[in-house]
């Protein structure tokens, strides 16, 4: 039999089945064309492919905007430090000569209400003076300029003793924004014609070269972490929603590989709709980041307040997050498809069911506290690079062993759980049954509140510290100035106005200046450690050391050597020298010789009194020194006050101000850490509540869509007359085992690291309570929150039309 | 009005999705004990009338009465407790709990009704014997076969001692076997208790188990023997 019919050549066979389409193109034409068609589904697939889109892009937004803040770290620091290297130059290392274009400046810095001002008084030497950035010019005699904060506080109605305390100066106009470090900086820039070169320095420009500290390693250590806290969820959250409307996305792939579309294929075109998701999302991160950075200026973290345009992430960077993030929401969906294969009449998922393996679940926290431990048991330097990594690697293997742990805990805690009543039988079955899509939503929980507890610890510990010195140091109600003395007169009439200051209980001061040996030909003076010659009343003298007798002529050599050991020669008939060497680089001055009275007699400085050290060497009174003959004499005063007599400190920083604007004070009454640690605090708590809102929402996304998936049985359960409540409550269970098994493990995490890090530091051991206890009551919020919002979905979902199959 | 002595009884039912009637004027009744096939092609309103007769959905118009019970004037909750005690359903598909095993699926309904755990899975094994599918006690229904499945399902539908029990294709997933393995379990233990069966179906072969036919067309009802 022949089975094939022989033909005449030439004669054309049109029964020949046409040939085989043209193998696809591959590479990266292949992916272009897949991942596009992957959009196209995405663009026009429906109220849900829109809803799936929404809440990847919500997610990539997020996370986008979280790095490119993350990003914009380095650029603000430089733009603050920037600003405030151009403007300043107090020290100018080699002071110019009195010129046309030279200026006399000193800081006259200050503080109201615990709020510092910083403040500068300028002289001009002549008609072409350099101005800082931020003003054309320099103010004239007895005006100044302001920066706009400063201009508010000052006009606001309460603050008349501010505006006291710059009453000599009129404000002719504002300072612009390059002269100041930040939007809500409080300064000014004062003309004084009282300014001499005793009291300022003398610059030809403005503009100091510096460079700002590196970050500290408790300072890494919490950018690593917060970084860490934050992303995670936000990576969580971006896996949850590429899952949502995983069943008609299923469907539809199902539909192409029955039409000829491979597995590699459909996963391409998968990755496509997400990426479509993602790109929105990176559209609308940027527009996130571009609205959040005009928060700037009202935004003030450990004293740093910047301006919008500050808030800029370097190029690079902006670079790496534009590309890495699509991709990543990519690999996030490849990866979720794993041991699924889509074939033409569905969906056939080929993974056993996971059997969640501890040891390598444990070893990440292990191996984090294995990192950390040591460093607290044996304190030492943790500055070092080695120190460094061990610190932030530690804290971010504990905070991911965390996210580790939490599927196998969830896993066992609810495999051992029996009986109780059927919401509760129906949310543990579910849970026994796939943990894992809730659990992966949770895992975000604990990272961020792990961290954020951790974090909190951290601040909490380190600002305690901070409260028990100043706590200790503020104990007594005083306050010390210092600044130039010009005489012992001018120290009195110092004296006598603080006495009459409203508030003021005492006052004690005198005027000081350094006296060390006369050079000899066999000693060289340059690194001798000077004396301190104290100049006053016996009145005065007697409140810092036991004097046997004293009058008006008498002199008194001190056992109130710094150093024991040093002889410096300030002895009853020497000849010393007045004008000693400061131990500068500048040239030895010409010594200015004195001879200490033989007749000066020994003295016992007071002990330690009110926490200040006294130092004298020599005391003396007034007639037996001219103070025109020691060298930059400066006055020290001690001022107590009353705390029951209101703005006490501030009448006194009046006083002081109106005497001479350059004095400076030195006291515990405000403790400029507390600002600056509540905002880091407070900014923490937000972080961490946003964080948790975001887990809610992953959640939500997460519990709809096991809704959705299973609205037939719900709407059986209706048709047997299954109460609301009955499914409501079990809702409830199956979001709370999962949030509080994570809140447990988080807390117990995040207070071990804290603790650790704590001792790391060495600092004591203080959790605040009533912030763990918030954080946990959020949690429980969440809880209640996703619930809440799950039960319209499961409502609707449990009506009959669900029966329906024609 | 109602027919003497029935049941469950439903007049002049109307019902429509959208534009499209799913029930025109359609009549109803059933007697205690009473097995009725609900039969009609595809999209000819069983379904429909079956949710209405189960105060599952309410009809646009007509009324339900149910003993002494008008389910039409009921409330939703109500309806539904109605359904806790005295309705027992079977489905095609999907409705046994996944997460759930056999026995716990079996004794869910009369755990929704306040009994106790114990008390409810001591009953909820005596009808997993009575299916004969006593051997599967502690599986899940995604590890037992369609057959079995729906033998669970027929047991969670008579666990409660219902008065009526709905049945929507309960063998349309199953092979012939085991479909007439199913229906001859239902139609038996139903007998045994009095109960009425609503049995929708597009099969002539599992109408045989019924004592009376109706044919659902258009919304219409047409009862076989020639009685409403």
């Amino acid at each position: 039999m022949t089975l094939l019919r022989s033909r005449p050549h030439g004669e054309r066979d049109t029964t020949v089945p046409a040939p085989p389409p043209a193998p696809p193109r591959t590479g990266p034409a292949r992916w272009a064309r897949d991942l596009a068609m992957g959009m196209r589904f995405a663009a026009g697939g429906g109220r849900e492919g829109w809803i799936r889109t929404a809440l990847t892009a919500a997610g990539v937004a997020l996370g986008v905007a979280v790095l490119l803040f993350c990003a914009s770290a380095p650029t603000l620091m430089n733009a603050w430090h920037g600003r405030e290297k151009a403007r300043e130059n107090l020290g100018q290392a080699h002071p110019p000569p009195r010129s046309d274009r030279t200026v006399l400046y000193a800081h006259t810095d200050t503080v109201f209400r615990g709020t510092a001002i910083r403040g500068r008084l300028v002289r001009p030497d002549g008609a072409h003076p350099p101005a800082p950035p931020g003003m054309r010019h320099l103010p004239g005699p007895g005006e100044m300029v302001v920066s706009p904060a400063l201009k508010d506080l000052l006009a606001a109605p309460d603050n008349a003793l501010l505006r006291a305390r710059l009453s000599s100066y009129r404000i002719v106009g504002v300072i612009g924004d390059e002269g100041l470090k930040g939007p809500r900086e409080l300064t000014y820039l004062a003309h004084s014609d009282a300014l001499s070169e005793l009291t300022g320095y003398r610059i030809d420009r403005f503009g100091k070269s510096w460079d700002p500290r590196p970050l500290t390693t408790p300072g890494l250590v919490l950018v690593i972490m917060t970084c860490v806290a934050l992303m995670t969820p936000v990576m969580v959250f971006i896996g949850t929603s590429v899952r949502f409307g995983n069943e008609r996305r299923e469907r539809r792939l199902a539909a192409l590989r029955l039409v000829g579309a491979d597995v590699r294929t459909t996963r391409r075109i998968a990755s496509g709709e997400v990426l479509f998701g993602s790109l929105l999302g990176l559209l609308g991160g940027g527009a996130l980041f571009l609205a959040g950075r005009l928060l700037a200026p009202s935004i003030t973290l450990w004293d740093i307040n910047v301006y919008p345009s500050d808030v800029t992430p370097g190029p690079l960077a902006a670079l790496l997050i534009t590309v890495l993030v699509p991709t990543a929401a990519v690999l996030v969906t490849l990866v979720a498809q794993r041991g699924v294969t889509v074939e033409p009449l569905g969906i056939v998922r080929n993974r056993p069911p996971v059997r969640r393996r501890l040891w390598w679940r444990v070893a990440l926290p292990v191996a984090g506290t294995a990192l950390l431990v040591p460093m607290a048991i044996r304190p030492g330097p943790i500055d070092d690079p080695l120190a460094t990594g061990c610190l932030a690697g530690g804290s971010t293997l504990l905070l991911f062993g965390v996210t580790a742990l939490l599927p196998w805990l969830v896993d066992r805690v609810v495999g051992r759980l029996r009986g109780g009543p059927v919401t509760w039988q129906l949310a543990v079955r579910r849970l026994q049954l796939s943990s894992g899509p809730a659990t992966r939503a949770v895992s975000g929980i604990t990272v961020a509140l792990a961290g954020a507890v951790a974090i909190h610890m951290l601040m909490t510990g380190s600002q305690a510290g901070y409260a028990a010195a100043y706590a200790e140091s503020g104990r007594v109600p005083q306050i010390s100035l210092w600044g130039n003395g010009a005489s012992w007169q001018q120290t009195e009439r110092l004296l006598s106005a603080l006495r009459a200051t409203p508030g003021v209980t005492t006052a004690r001061g005198l005027l000081d200046a350094n006296a060390g040996r006369m050079p000899t030909p066999d000693h060289d003076t340059d690194r001798d450690l000077p004396g301190i010659i104290g100049v006053g009343t016996c009145a005065e003298l007697r409140k810092v050391a036991h004097l046997p007798s004293c009058r008006d002529g008498d002199a008194f050599v001190t056992d109130g050597h710094r150093d024991s050991g040093t002889e410096r020669g300030l002895t009853p008939g020497a000849t010393i020298n007045l004008n000693p060497p400061d131990a500068s680089d500048e040239p030895v001055p010409a010594p200015r010789p004195w001879t200490v009275p033989p007749s000066a007699r020994a003295a016992q400085l007071a002990p330690l009194q009110d926490g200040h050290r006294l130092y004298y060497d020599l005391l003396l009174t007034p007639s037996v020194l001219d103070t025109n003959r020691l060298t930059r004499p400066s006055v020290e005063a001690l001022v107590r006050f009353d705390r029951d007599t209101p703005d006490a400190v501030e009448h006194i920083r009046n006083t002081a101000a109106r005497i001479d604007p350059t004095m400076m004070e030195g006291s515990s009454i405000d403790n400029p850490h507390d600002r600056q640690y509540d905002g880091i605090r407070t900014t923490i708590f937000i972080g961490a509540v946003v964080t948790l809102l975001l887990i809610g929402a992953g959640l939500i996304i997460s519990t709809v869509e096991q809704l959705y998936e299973r609205r037939r049985l719900l709407s059986t359960l209706d048709a047997y007359g299954t109460r609301r409540a009955t499914l409501g409550w079990s809702v409830l269970w199956q979001t709370a085992l999962p949030v509080a098994l994570g809140l447990a493990l988080a807390l117990s995490c995040g207070l071990a690291l804290g603790s650790l890090l704590l001792t790391i530091i060495g600092s004591d051991v203080i959790v605040d309570w009533p912030v763990v206890a918030g954080m946990t009551a959020i949690g429980g919020g969440v809880i209640l929150f996703v619930t809440a919002l799950s039960l319209p979905p499961l409502w609707r979902m449990m009506r009959p039309e669900g029966l329906r199959t024609e | 009005m109602t027919p003497e002595g029935s049941l469950l009884a439903a007049e002049g039912l109307r019902k429509a999705y959208g534009p499209t009637p799913a029930l025109d004027g359609a009549d109803f009744s059933i007697h205690p004990g009473e097995v009725v096939a609900v039969m009609g092609p595809s999209g000819s309103g069983k379904s429909t009338l079956l949710h209405c007769l189960a105060g599952i959905i309410r009809p646009d118009s007509g009324t339900v009465r149910y003993g002494t019970h008008a389910l039409t004037e009921l409330t939703d909750a109500q309806r539904s407790a109605l359904r806790r005690t005295d309705f027992g359903f079977v489905f095609q598909f999907g409705q046994l709990v996944p997460e759930l095993t056999c026995l716990e699926n079996v004794a869910l309904p009369l755990r929704l009704n306040g009994t106790k755990r114990k008390d409810a899975e001591r009953q909820a094994r005596d009808w997993l014997a009575q299916l004969e599918v006593d051997g599967v006690d502690g599986q899940r229904p995604g590890e037992i076969s369609g057959g079995q499945g729906q033998r669970v399902a027929v047991a969670r539908a008579l666990a409660t001692r219902p008065r009526v029990i709905f049945a929507d294709e309960p063998t349309g997933a199953l092979d012939s076997l085991n479909g007439e393995r199913v229906l001859t379990l239902l139609t038996n233990a139903a007998r045994d208790t009095n109960a009425a069966v609503v049995l929708v179906t597009h099969e002539a072969r599992v109408a045989a188990y019924s004592d009376r036919e109706i044919v659902v067309r258009d919304g219409r009802v047409k009862d076989m023997a020639g009685r409403i």
